[in-house]
């Protein structure tokens, strides 16, 4: 009750003080603020540390040789019954740590102390039904706000002083089946943020709205066939209609660009990944289904298409190409190149020319992929047809397919890292297949239909989950350290020659960036599956991650279930520095 | 009606008895007692569903929800209608509207209709209880204005507007059937209802749907001729529909079983689905 009281009471000032210095309380990060965030280890200003969203600190107060000694500064809870998985990357400035939590909630904490400054609570209808828990994956800062997004699908701007709404505009409607989880980026004035849905009958597409009133600027679908807009008119068909999908199943194509996007100020460009089509039975849909399971490189003034890759054409095996493509420069055979990189759900780490979007390798970066034995010269890979899964209604029940990686992918939404260092991707992975067939005693909405069934399975005695550092230069794995449970959270490296990563038995690890080597660990009371952050405060280095078990995996059972059936629910973040 | 309630009532006690250990006080654990002493029985059905469940002018309506309402009466409560968004698969339906509810707070129902009723389904639902089989739902392939020579093989379907529920049965049938031959021809719907609204309204010309979905759009004016011969290579031979309670509901279960057996042989049921021209067929199960 005090508590409440001084709360009221602070937030009385807060609004005395805005009123007499508003032009001062509006100030905050600007565009070149954020374009400059990965060099600026004094706050933590973008999802993924920088615009490219390396994860990359040029810290390197805590390294390899004293990390051991890291311990909590402070743990903050996100309280109430509200637990479930907290993915979310903190935010850092002004002293101040934002966090978004599960059931679309916001979080301001003192960044010295850990005290709560104000919560927003969105207002969620009950009649949500998240297809993979109720995350959020991080809030985006700019000026005097604090934007993210909600489960219904909405996109708010909160004062980032108070907590109070400035704006707040659907963009979907859950009703049809929308949701929204990801972190929203700001580039040039304009929040640019994807779709998602669990629902069929969903078309992908990346949105871009006014930072200051919320109003839409443009929308590019990813499906081919399906118009774009700019500034209210229209801005010319996405790739060429029917050109690689049969009838109007291009209208309901998937696609969907749930985990967002990264930037590249260098190239101008924006770099979303697209999730699998629909339907989910690839014999129905011939051809290549464009632009699904692709990375779309996107002007982020007009939302037009630069260029594409698709990384599993005409999917069978619902690989999302939704993994973040992370752009980074390297000598190849000599030559000096601008290029990007993803780690993507069908097991294969891709490496591109950013400028164009040309294939330049696919690497394996798991333990087995049976759907394809790698990529030829162009960029297409082999596949093996006999493991597609068949084709329903030609039998009763198809046989049964073992496909691997599983659908969870051998990587999901958890961001790797790369080190401007040690040139070296962090690729937090996991070792799945999954048995697949036509199921043919399905029902949907009450009537019956043809479904699939899965039951997703280990494939290795010691492990499912694996974080592997990969030579970009050579596609092969330096080093990987194997978790028992599947690996679901983010990775930060440092030039402290540190990688840090979660895991679902609860700790936060460290590891020597060059040789894998464990280095420290920490139990955070609960599984970690957020994406943890460093930044420098009053002299010394910082370094926050959220705790909080949840997510997809555990909505999955099966065998693989076994490695985490006994984690508990959390909703805590946790702050670290080595003691003075 | 105040005999057979009674008589209900009486039975469902006589249920309870047999397991004295579940009458637990006023409000207590007995999913039947519960809803008699709350006064109410939630109903869960699926929404934008016609002609089971549908809105129309603000107002709920649909065979379901009658069904729905003549349950509730018959055990002397009022009736609570919730409308749940499909998921996925029915299975995730039954741990949303049945067992467990929503993540966001959907509260679980005392019973859910529309539930398939089929052993191989039911065993791998454990959570809930499937009971009550009510109708005898199938597809059938009708057209309109002479367009499509109904009983002619499909691939003589070429080139003309089909019609189809988007990611059912019949949309996998006519899109991916006979090396996909008329993949081309097929428009999408979000809804079986829809699909045949297309067709009464001339925007197609043929449609694959379900029994009842067709039989209430003929009786809301449209003209559609319905093919006799069986479909070559259609895997679905109709399904059982019923409803479903939680595994630990069996005395309300049970209660709810003998109302609808009831209103099968009294005619009562054949009743209900008359005002939408549905013609009641039992289930194979029933």
């Amino acid at each position: 009750m005090k508590g409440r009281l001084t709360r009221a009471l602070s937030g009385a000032a807060i609004v005395t003080l805005a009123m007499a210095a508003a032009p001062l309380l509006a100030e905050g990060p600007t565009d070149a603020d954020l374009m400059n965030d990965a060099a600026t280890p004094g706050d933590v200003l973008t999802y993924g540390m920088g615009p490219q969203a390396q994860r990359f600190s040029p810290l390197k107060a805590i390294n390899a040789s004293n990390v051991a000694k890291l311990v909590p500064a402070f743990a903050a809870s996100l309280g109430g019954e509200k637990q479930r998985g907290q993915e979310a990357q903190p935010i850092v400035y002004d002293g101040t740590i934002y966090v978004t939590g599960s059931y679309s909630r916001v979080f301001a904490f003192d960044a010295r102390t850990g005290e709560e400054k104000w919560q927003y609570d969105a207002r969620l209808p009950e009649a949500i039904m998240p297809c993979c828990d109720v995350v959020n994956r991080g809030a985006a800062i700019y000026g005097d706000k604090i934007i993210f997004a909600t489960l219904d699908a909405h996109m708010v701007a909160l004062n980032r002083h108070t907590g109070k709404v400035i704006w707040n505009k659907q963009t979907a409607d859950y009703q049809a089946g929308y949701s929204a989880t990801a972190a929203p980026m700001v580039v040039k004035g304009k929040v640019i943020y994807g779709n998602s849905g669990g629902e069929f009958g969903i078309t992908g597409a990346v949105e871009a709205r006014d930072v200051n009133t919320g109003e839409l600027v443009w929308r590019r679908p990813t499906i081919e066939g399906n118009m774009g807009t700019l500034n209210g008119k229209d801005n010319g068909i996405t790739g060429k209609a029917n050109a690689s999908w049969t009838g109007d199943l291009w209208k309901t194509g998937g696609g969907a660009t749930w985990l967002g996007g990264t930037y590249d100020p260098e190239t101008n460009l924006l770099f979303f990944g697209t999730g699998n089509p629909a339907p989910w039975n690839s014999h129905l849909r011939p051809g290549d289904n464009l632009y699904t399971s692709s990375t779309l490189a996107i002007d982020p003034d007009t939302g037009v298409i630069k260029w594409h890759f698709q990384t599993t054409p005409h999917d069978g095996w619902d690989f999302d190409g939704v993994n973040e493509f992370i752009p980074f420069d390297a000598t190849i055979n000599g030559k000096p190149m601008k290029l990007g990189a993803k780690a993507d759900r069908n097991g294969y780490f891709f490496v591109l020319d950013r400028t164009n979007g040309k294939f330049i390798s696919a690497s394996k970066f798991v333990m087995q992929t049976t759907w394809a034995n790698g990529f030829n010269k162009n960029g297409r890979p082999n596949y093996n047809d006999a493991n597609r899964p068949g084709a329903p209604g030609e039998a009763a029940k198809g046989s049964s397919v073992f496909a691997s990686p599983s659908f969870l992918g051998g990587k999901n939404w958890m961001p790797m890292a790369y080190s401007q260092d040690t040139g070296l991707f962090y690729v937090p992975s996991n070792d799945w297949g999954m048995d697949i067939w036509n199921e043919p005693i399905a029902y949907k909405k009450g009537a019956a239909y043809l479904g699939a069934g899965f039951t997703i399975k280990p494939i290795a005695e010691d492990h499912i989950g694996a974080l592997r550092a990969m030579d970009p230069r050579t596609g092969k794995i330096v080093w990987e350290y194997k978790n028992k449970a599947p690996l679901w959270g983010g990775v930060l490296s440092t030039a402290g020659n540190l990688v840090f990563t979660g895991t679902p038995e609860g700790y936060l690890k460290a590891f020597d960036a060059r040789t894998g080597q464990e280095l420290w660990k920490f139990q955070t009371g609960s599984g970690v599956v957020g994406s943890p952050v460093t930044w420098e405060q009053d002299g010394e280095q910082y370094v926050a991650v959220m705790s909080g078990w949840g997510g997809a995996v555990p909505l999955w059972g099966g065998e693989v279930a076994k490695s985490f059936k006994d984690i508990n629910q959390g909703g805590s973040l946790w702050v670290f520095k080595l003691p003075r | 009606m105040i005999s057979r309630r009674s008589l209900l009532g009486a039975s469902a006690a006589l249920a309870l008895g047999l397991l004295p250990g579940m009458v637990a006080g006023p409000l207590g654990a007995a999913p039947l007692g519960k809803v008699r002493e709350l006064g109410v029985l939630r109903v869960v059905v699926y929404k934008d569903n016609r002609p089971w469940s549908w809105e129309e002018g603000g107002r709920l309506t649909g065979l379901d929800v009658d069904l729905a309402r003549a349950i509730a009466a018959k055990l002397g409560v009022r009736a609570d209608i919730a409308e749940l968004a499909a998921d996925e698969s029915v299975d995730d339906d039954l741990r949303h509207g049945v067992w467990k509810g929503g993540l966001l707070g959907f509260a679980p129902g005392d019973l859910m209709l529309h539930i398939p009723f089929d052993r191989t389904f039911a065993a791998r639902n454990d959570q809930v209880a499937i009971i009550a089989p009510y109708y005898r739902e199938s597809f059938g392939f009708v057209g309109a204005g002479g367009e499509v020579d109904l009983e002619a093989p499909p691939t003589g379907w070429r080139g003309h507007r089909l019609a189809a529920e988007l990611d059912s049965i019949p949309d996998f049938y006519l899109i991916g059937s006979f090396g996909g031959i008329l993949a081309r021809d097929v428009t999408h719907y979000p809804s079986g209802a829809q699909a045949v609204a297309a067709v009464a309204s001339g925007k197609a010309d043929a449609v694959l749907a379900s029994r009842a979905q067709i039989e209430e759009a003929v009786h809301g004016g449209a003209k559609l001729s319905l093919r006799k011969g069986p479909l070559p290579a259609f895997t679905s031979p109709g399904w059982d529909i019923g409803m479903a309670v939680k595994e630990s509901s069996r005395t309300l279960g049970d209660a709810v079983e003998e109302i609808v057996a009831a209103m099968a042989s009294s005619g009562e049921m054949k009743a209900l689905f008359a005002p939408y021209g549905v013609e009641w067929t039992p289930a194979l199960a029933g």
